[in-house]
């Protein structure tokens, strides 16, 4: 919409807005990319020279030595694996039962609405705690599951309310033209609500995926004996055990101190870690970015 | 409307409840299920008792172990050669406690090895009582622990023994001192390698290296610099206090010697004076500014750039910093380790006894299908065969015995210290460390060699010139012979304070963790305060613990120390 | 009301709602559909979410882990009464409060700023690289943005008090995280720069559901860029913003402890630690999972009460709401 006019033909408090917008976005690029630049720096730094200090976004001493140490382990590869299935299982699920209950929950004349609201919303506010969470996944025969991924997490309130306040934004004519022509509701919420709504859940997608991704505390609790169903982070995290000294204040003063200190370079190697962790995720992105480019959705249906 | 829609919810939830409720009826059932063949699995497993037919134990150690490879490693192989036993194990990562969670659910391993939290397991009924099983079928641990074999047992209460201690290495001798007051080498040298025996010395030899060098490399000279980040405010700063003034770490206590009655360290009147000249380093400009605000990675970029000539801390902790330097070639900016005190009337008991500590262990849990195969496996690791093993690998392929002795090849020694990552993996050297009873450093076997692969020529070996000529100027080889050695010591007979668990979950930890608190916030007050300030403050820090408790604190644990003493001492 | 009835309108009343409890029926069948959507994941959301409830009983226990449920020691209200005489608790209520209400003004009127500026961006590259950037500190970890920070505002050789003095503003360098006042608005600061972008993406899925046909009208009436902003694009995801709002205030004294803790230092504790932190080290850590867990239920009777109360204003005030 912007585009069909030049910059010269446009107004000059226009042009002076878009100078300053241009400087504000530089502003921001710069400032963004920095802590990431550094992680990266740091990651192909040498380890020892690291500890040096001083190194900003370039490496000072070039060395792939980090990134070995992580790749030398070949249960990487299992936990990819599963970390891209959970990833992908768990977000087309959460999705799945978030925009559903969002759909029911917009309908204003739905008559549970207001109990499954309270019902929702309240899961956001209070949790039974850890022990009792574990027995609940171990009585469920979740243990040693795949699926203990997925279900405990599936249905996500914040998310559900976070798509439901953007079908509230939809024109209400939509669904009952529809309505006349003879849909059902769940004709209706496949049909027409969802293809209206990538925006929304092109976003929340992302940040199940993200979740997902990042997850690690479930591996470990529910998963650590199964070995065909250990996660990417779950590995890195034990990689990272292996260059990090312990934290906890009695620790260091076991005997052993000389054969835990000898494996050491946590700082670059944790970098590293980041930079393998993160960079399959950032990957994901650009897919969803083409739906959030303005009112590309409402437009293609309408015409 | 609105009346319909409540009673609708109502209905609802009744609905879900009766479903839930059926759900959980339905899945308690799997659980029984699994109890029972558990049952089954005993009986079978009794029957087989003593063999060597191939059997797989689960285990659960509180300690990472990043590097296990289900024991597809050299050494694994040969362990499961020798006992038909195969260990399906997990490690504790991150410092997540899960021994709560195991204990809270009754889902317990065969095999478990827990940390601070091992009376969890002991009050939930987990673990079963090993004594008899040590006395029928464990000559070899009952060879390692020897004389200490009463101090495994569980309390005076409850004389059961449950773990087996697997951190501490019986007979454990140290080589080197790393701790001390750290001077650069430079410092020393410069000054002609005055005595540095008292806070005054220490403070003198910065003072004047500081002035004649008020930059190094361009940038400003820091003198002594602190380290506070979390829990190494421990190191770096407070446990000094005590070093400094005659106590041996006990802690965050000081056990009388002759009463055993605890004092919350800090409370003790010479702690207050070292701080003062804490106080007094700071108020002279001899302290680093940012000792109580930057990171542990501040301030070993700090001591990597060279310019800090001081340090009150262990080497484990400022390894990598000084590792830097010397990667770079500085070694006269590498540090020496100097017994220093707040003055002459204190000796330093870094090295004073402790005796076999016993303390955190693996035990066998009422969930283990054999225990008598378990004990027999635990016992053939804790025998000379076994221990060499684990410490030394195969004979052959890790090391060769030469004229008698035990020597690594140097293609292993490379292989070990450049990817020793992936050596711990294939070897399995390092693996098993805490898998069953050991020897510390400086034991000898049958045959004459060491168990352990440290031993004092190393260390010698390891110094750089700078150092050994630092250390030939004092008269001295290794850092360790500047300090008064164990042998002017009495042994302590309660250990060591530290090791002394509190109860979890008691007033006592919930006391302790509030002086801590207030510790870790008033000891950076008074030592960055005002010279006059300083009385008022320390003053404050008393009222405070005393409001927190710190009296009921002491009191119990001077219980504690007692019970101890008794109950280890009594023959 | 009912028991006032004359009887001869009594049969009336039953009559009617017998009609009522009929047409409630009939309207439940036709919305078969809708129960069918959402009635599964309720029974989901009362399993994982509503039944390990029970946990709470602990908060009036000593809790052992191991001892059977029943045989564990009860002590009432204890551990609250422990929980609300311990001064420490109102000094890490009070930090919590602040920084979250600083964290509630900073992390909405940012992303928000930001995802209307982003949309205002000509220059579809220049946008998705920005775009892109914005959200990558996100993904580096607090110990690393923290280490960052605290360097940036080190006295020895930090950036800023190396400008600070270049510019002549200052002659001796401020040991910023030393100083217990600042504390707050550095946590805030860094929490806006790290998680500004990532938060703006809500916001810009939401302006991408505005009908362009607004604009368009807008502009053939003359209207500048301000004047559509504050009249289209703010009105069109003013729904989003309220209920992320209201679920905000909710959450208003759960803000985690990772930031705080690894940027503080003990000269600034006082300032520093949060309830989520009082909460490890005095309960859980201290294995007292019983205190750990009247926290928790603290936590949520708070969180739920400001929940309500959020709902019911904005319901009344701005005509949007959760419930």
């Amino acid at each position: 919409m912007a585009g069909s006019k030049t910059w010269f033909s446009r107004s000059w408090p226009d042009r002076c807005f878009d100078l300053f917008n241009f400087m504000f976005m530089i502003f921001v690029l710069v400032i963004t990319l920095y802590p990431f630049l550094h992680v990266l720096a740091i990651s192909l730094n040498d380890s020892t020279d690291t500890v040096r200090g001083g190194i900003h976004i370039w490496p000072r001493q070039f060395t792939l030595a980090n990134y070995e140490v992580i790749f030398q382990y070949d249960t990487l590869l299992t936990g990819f694996r599963n970390s891209v299935l959970r990833t992908i299982v768990g977000t087309a699920l959460g999705l799945i039962s978030a925009s559903m209950l969002a759909f029911t929950l917009s309908r204003r004349d739905f008559q549970a609405r207001k109990f499954i609201s309270v019902f929702l919303a309240l899961t956001l506010y209070f949790s039974g705690g850890l022990i009792p969470v574990y027995m609940l996944i171990r009585d469920l025969g979740l243990m040693n599951s795949f699926w203990v991924y997925v279900f405990p997490g599936m249905v996500n309130a914040f998310f559900v309310f976070v798509i439901r306040s953007y079908i509230d934004g939809l024109p209400y004519s939509l669904q009952e033209s529809a309505k006349l022509d003879g849909a059902n509701d769940f004709v209706i919420y496949w049909r027409i609500i969802m293809p209206l709504s990538k925006p929304v859940l092109a976003t929340i997608a992302l940040f199940i995926a993200v979740g997902q991704w990042n997850a690690w505390f479930d591996t470990y609790l529910y998963n650590g004996s199964a070995r065909h169903l250990t996660t990417l982070q779950f590995e890195l995290m034990k990689v990272l055990e292996s260059t990090t000294t312990s934290g906890s204040s009695q620790d260091f003063r076991g005997q052993n101190m000389t054969e835990v200190m000898a494996r050491v370079s946590p700082e670059s190697v944790k970098m590293a870690i980041t930079i393998v962790v993160t960079v399959p995720i950032l990957l994901v992105y650009p897919f969803l970015q083409r739906y959030f480019v303005k009112g590309m959705t409402l437009g293609a249906v309408k015409s | 409307m609105k009346k319909h829609d409540f009673s609708l919810a109502g209905l609802i939830l009744v609905a879900v409840l009766i479903f839930s409720l059926l759900g959980c009826a339905q899945n308690e059932q799997p659980g029984h299920r699994a109890a029972e063949s558990e049952n089954g699995d005993e009986q079978a497993g009794d029957s087989s008792g003593g063999g060597l037919e191939p059997i797989t134990f689960t285990a659960y150690f509180e300690d990472p172990s990043p590097n296990w490879n289900n024991m597809q490693d050299a050494v694994g192989k040969v362990i499961t050669e020798k006992t038909g036993v195969t260990i399906d194990a997990e490690f504790a990562v991150s410092g997540v406690d899960r021994i709560s969670l195991i204990a809270a659910s009754g889902n317990y391993p065969d095999l478990i090895s827990p940390k601070g939290s091992a009376d969890q397991l002991v009050s939930a009924g987990a673990m079963i009582d090993l004594t008899d099983l040590i006395e029928q079928h464990g000559p070899n641990l009952k060879k390692v622990y020897g004389e200490y074999l009463p101090r495994l047992r569980w309390s005076e209460e409850d004389p059961s023994i449950y773990f087996l201690p697997t951190y501490d290495g019986v007979g454990q001798t140290y080589f080197d001192a790393g701790g001390g007051f750290q001077l650069q080498h430079a410092v020393v040298q410069e000054l002609g390698y005055p005595e540095i025996r008292t806070v005054k010395d220490f403070e003198d030899a910065i003072r004047t290296y500081m002035e004649r060098h008020p930059t190094i490399d361009g940038q400003p000279t820091i003198g002594l610099s602190l380290l506070a980040d979390d829990w190494r405010i421990l190191i770096s700063v407070t446990n000094n206090a005590f070093y400094a003034t005659g106590a041996p770490d006990d802690g965050e206590f000081y056990i009388d010697p002759e009463t055993f009655e605890a004092t919350y360290h800090y409370r003790r009147p010479e702690e207050k004076e070292y701080f003062r000249w804490l106080n007094h380093m700071n108020a002279t400009g001899l302290l680093d500014p940012e000792s109580f605000v930057q990171k542990y990675d501040q301030y070993l970029a700090k001591i990597a750039s060279g310019r800090v000539l001081a340090l009150t801390d262990q080497r484990w902790q400022f390894q990598d910093g000084e590792n830097a330097l010397k990667a770079e070639g500085k070694y006269e900016r590498g540090y020496g380790h100097y017994p220093v005190t707040l003055n002459e009337q204190y000796v330093r008991k870094d090295f004073q006894g402790t005796g076999f500590m016993g303390g955190w262990g693996i035990g066998i849990t009422t969930s283990n299908p054999d225990p008598v195969r378990a004990i027999q496996f635990l016992d053939w690791l804790a025998s000379e065969e076994g221990q060499i093993l684990r410490r030394w690998g195969i004979e052959g392929e890790h090391y060769e015995v030469v004229d008698g002795k035990r020597v690594i090849p140097p293609q292993v020694m490379e292989e070990k210290r450049n990817n020793a990552a992936q050596f711990e993996r294939t070897s399995g050297i390092g693996l098993y460390e805490m898998f069953s009873a050991k020897y510390g450093d400086g034991v000898l076997d049958s045959t004459g060699n060491y168990f352990t692969t440290n031993f004092p020529e190393q260390i010698v070996e390891s110094y750089n010139e700078v150092e050994k000529e630092v250390l030939a100027h004092y008269n001295a080889t290794t850092w360790k012979d500047l300090f008064p050695s164990e042998e002017e010591f009495p042994v302590r007979p309660w250990g060591a304070a530290w090791q002394i668990q509190m109860p979890t979950g008691s007033d006592l930890s919930v006391i302790f963790q509030r002086c801590d608190d207030i510790m870790k916030r008033r000891i950076p007050q008074a030592v960055l305060a005002d010279p006059s300030e300083f009385d008022e403050i320390w003053d404050q820090f008393m009222a405070e613990l005393i409001e927190a408790g710190v009296e009921q604190m002491e009191r119990e644990y001077t219980e504690l120390v007692r019970k101890k003493v008794a109950f280890w001492n009594e023959t | 009301m009912e028991a006032q009835t004359p009887p001869a309108s009594a049969s009336l009343g039953a009559k009617s709602n017998d009609t009522k409890w009929r047409s409630f029926c009939k309207k439940a069948f036709q919305q078969r559909y809708l129960y069918l959507m959402s009635i599964p994941f309720v029974i989901w959301v009362f399993v994982f979410h509503y039944v390990p409830v029970w946990g709470w009983i602990m908060a009036f226990q000593n809790y052992r882990p191991g001892l059977p449920f029943f045989e564990q020691e009860w002590v009432g209200l204890k551990h609250f009464l422990d929980l609300f005489t311990d001064r420490y608790f109102y000094t890490v209520m009070r930090n919590t409060l602040a920084m979250s209400l600083m964290g509630l003004a900073v992390g909405f009127t940012l992303p928000i700023f930001f995802a209307i500026m982003l949309n205002e961006l000509r220059g579809s590259l220049f946008k998705r690289t920005v775009q892109t950037v914005a959200y990558l500190p996100h993904f580096v970890s607090w110990v690393v943005v923290a280490g960052i920070v605290i360097k940036l505002l080190s006295i020895d050789r930090g950036a800023v008090n190396e400008w600070l003095l270049w510019l002549g503003i200052i002659d001796q360098p401020i040991p910023f995280m030393a100083k217990e006042k600042w504390f707050w608005w550095i946590v805030t600061a860094a929490d806006a720069w790290k998680e500004t972008g990532w938060n703006s993406i809500i916001f810009l899925a939401a302006i991408a559901g505005i009908d362009p046909e607004l604009y368009e009208a807008a502009r053939v009436d003359g209207a500048g860029r301000w004047r559509q902003i504050w009249h289209i694009t703010l009105p069109g995801i003013r729904s989003v913003i309220f209920v992320l709002m209201i679920l905000s205030i909710g959450n208003l004294i759960s803000i985690g402890f990772e930031k705080q803790f690894l940027l503080s230092n003990p000269l600034v504790r006082e300032y520093a630690e949060v309830l989520e932190l009082y909460a490890l080290n005095y309960g859980i850590g201290l294995a007292r999972f019983s205190y750990g867990t009247a926290i928790g239920i603290f936590n949520s009777v708070i969180s739920v009460t400001l929940l309500f109360i959020a709902n019911g204003l904005f319901k009344r005030y701005a005509n949007e709401s959760v419930m």
